[in-house]
């Protein structure tokens, strides 16, 4: 139902017509569809485990993308309210510390992939605007002669507040998207912003389109992230930057226990006494548990291709910044 | 030695299906497979029952309309009294049937249109009566999820189900004071701590004449008629649909109320 929802928007939107054919991710079309470029990755995902997990469950591959739609669209009014709850706020600095490691320069073109909400596409259109109004009052300053009215008329004339800059938020519930839409109202970010409905294992846009690609705690949610991978080192330009903010592990064994504990028995009940959802946010905590550790993702993004790979873990390890570069 | 484990555990871990370390099982309860008693069972660990009975109890205080949180109250904190409640149904003769033959009162289970055809007065159509004029349907009840014996989540569930049964029979609406006039006479009846917690306090949320009007009339007539009825969960309901409501409340004891509540009377 999702599948061929999202694969007639695609067709619609006028993308490449082979993307468009592979984009619905049902497994009969993969392996029905044979030759041309496509025929020497599909093969290799003949040999696929067809079991998956889900949290602590173990689900068929095809389940677990229905599933964990299902999980966010229940979950996405309360999500950001969930979110300070849950981690007492400190999911704020995280998405600040991408951003900051981030240094986005003028006229970047970002892509925020399962970026729903728009936590980090708010704090790059907050970043680039105020790199751009720095910039525009150094080049005041270093102008000492101006009249008023020359200098009243540079202001004026500045059509475009960010300099270029440009984020492209896609996520692929619809949910999410619309909460995200609401608060880009509600807090009147317009310029410069675009929601698409996408996959990220299927992105419906072309190679070589962006120069950053950053996923902030939605990677361990798809299905298959080496897929996710590929696509963002495809639509990456050459020099572009690949940014994951994510859960990873806990390498203290006291902090590591704490966490267990604050995890299984308070996430669960906040869950349900705020949100009145607790299976959804027992997921949540399961799929964490479920994620690579630091150095196994690193790997993982190294096999899609990326290179000068690292990793920063922050607040123990309980997220890390993973960063790699198409060069 | 936590990175020793998990690099030798490395090329085990892509594979899907793979737990974490048996040192953690302890702390992470298992919400799904084996070990469910009944279908929504959600297993909690003591620490999680008391912080779900502490949240559930500020939020129903703080935003009453969460019913949910209230039958999570009321799950978390009634283990011991579901108990004695158990005990006492399996003494009586109807209480017994209820638990052995198991019936649920829900919109699938209710032959609508036969209640429909029930005589003026009979307790079915009057149940059927309360239920449009209140517009409530017994559907919108919350399943037991955090009550770990499958026989005392079903007495749970049927006490929710009587619920409503109680609103006819006591005469009373579902608005607020309504439903606090009900709490007290169940609070008596079952002795559930839930229903003492709301009886206690959810009149903090009244205006002053409804409370007037609560503490000098209807808690006193409530009080006195659950002393003096039978267990209200030893009737078998379903098959009393034709029983006039009049003559029901008399078998009970229960009186007409003091003042005429605003709604259904």
């Amino acid at each position: 139902m999702a599948a061929s929802r999202s694969c007639a928007l695609w067709s619609c939107c006028g993308r490449r017509w082979s993307r468009s054919m592979r984009g619905c991710w049902l497994s009969e079309l993969h392996s029905s569809w044979s030759g041309g470029p496509l025929g020497a990755r599909l093969l290799s995902q003949e040999k696929r485990a067809t079991e998956t997990h889900f949290g602590f469950e173990t689900v068929s591959e095809e389940e677990k993308g229905g599933k964990v739609y299902q999980v966010f669209e229940s979950v996405a009014k309360k999500y950001d309210v969930m979110n300070d709850m849950m981690s007492l706020g400190i999911h704020r600095v995280w998405k600040d510390l991408l951003i900051w490691k981030m240094r986005p320069l003028p006229g970047t073109q970002l892509l925020d992939v399962a970026g729903g909400t728009g936590d980090i596409a708010f704090r790059f259109l907050n970043y680039v605007q105020a790199q751009h109004q720095r910039k525009q009052k150094r080049q005041l300053r270093a102008q000492q002669n101006l009249s008023w009215e020359e200098i009243a008329k540079k202001y004026q004339s500045e059509e475009d507040s960010l300099g270029g800059s440009r984020v492209m938020v896609c996520d692929i519930n619809k949910e999410m998207l619309k909460v995200g839409k609401q608060k880009a109202f509600a807090q009147q970010y317009k310029a410069g912003l675009a929601w698409v409905l996408g996959d990220a294992e299927e992105l419906p846009f072309d190679d070589d389109k962006f120069d950053i690609y950053t996923i902030a705690f939605g990677i361990r949610n798809v299905t298959h992230i080496d897929q996710a991978l590929q696509e963002a080192h495809r639509v990456l330009k050459p020099g572009g930057r690949f940014l994951c903010l994510e859960f990873s592990q806990v390498s203290n064994p006291l902090i590591s226990r704490l966490y267990d504990l604050y995890s299984f028995q308070v996430i669960p009940v906040l869950g349900e006494v705020i949100a009145g959802d607790w299976k959804s946010y027992q997921y949540l905590v399961e799929s964490i548990r479920r994620f690579p550790s630091q150095e196994e993702f690193k790997d993982m993004i190294e096999d899609a291709g990326f290179q000068k790979v690292a990793y920063e873990s922050l607040t123990s390890g309980i997220v890390a910044i993973h960063s790699g570069f198409k060069l | 030695m936590a990175t020793l484990l998990r690099r030798v555990l490395r090329p085990l871990r892509r594979l899907p299906g793979r737990p974490g370390p048996a040192a953690d099982v302890s702390l992470r309860p298992r919400s799904h497979g084996a070990g469910l008693l009944y279908p929504d069972h959600i297993p909690t660990s003591p620490l999680q029952k008391a912080l779900l009975a502490a949240g559930s109890a500020g939020m129903a205080l703080y935003n009453p309309y969460r019913h949910d949180m209230v039958a999570v109250l009321g799950e978390t904190t009634g283990h011991r009294t579901l108990k004695i409640l158990r005990d006492q149904m399996r003494r009586d003769p109807e209480g017994a049937q209820i638990l052995q033959e198991r019936p649920r009162i829900s919109l699938s289970t209710l032959d609508l249109g036969k209640l429909q055809s029930l005589p003026e007065g009979s307790l079915g159509r009057e149940y059927l009566r309360f239920l449009d004029v209140n517009r409530v349907s017994p559907d919108t009840r919350v399943p037991t999820r955090f009550v770990d014996d499958e026989e005392l989540a079903y007495v749970i569930q049927r006490y929710r189900e009587v619920h409503d049964m109680l609103h006819t029979l006591l005469g009373m609406p579902t608005n607020i004071l309504g439903e606090i006039v009900v709490k007290w006479f169940e609070a008596v009846q079952t002795g559930l701590p839930m229903c003492i917690l709301g009886a206690l306090f959810g009149p903090i949320r009244l205006s002053v004449q409804s409370l007037h009007l609560l503490v000098s009339e209807l808690i006193p007539w409530a009080v006195q008629n659950g002393r003096q009825a039978p267990c209200v969960l030893n009737l078998y309901y379903e098959r009393r649909w034709e029983q006039p409501l009049r003559a029901l409340r008399e078998e009970l004891g229960i009186t007409v109320p003091p003042v005429h509540v605003q709604g259904l009377a």
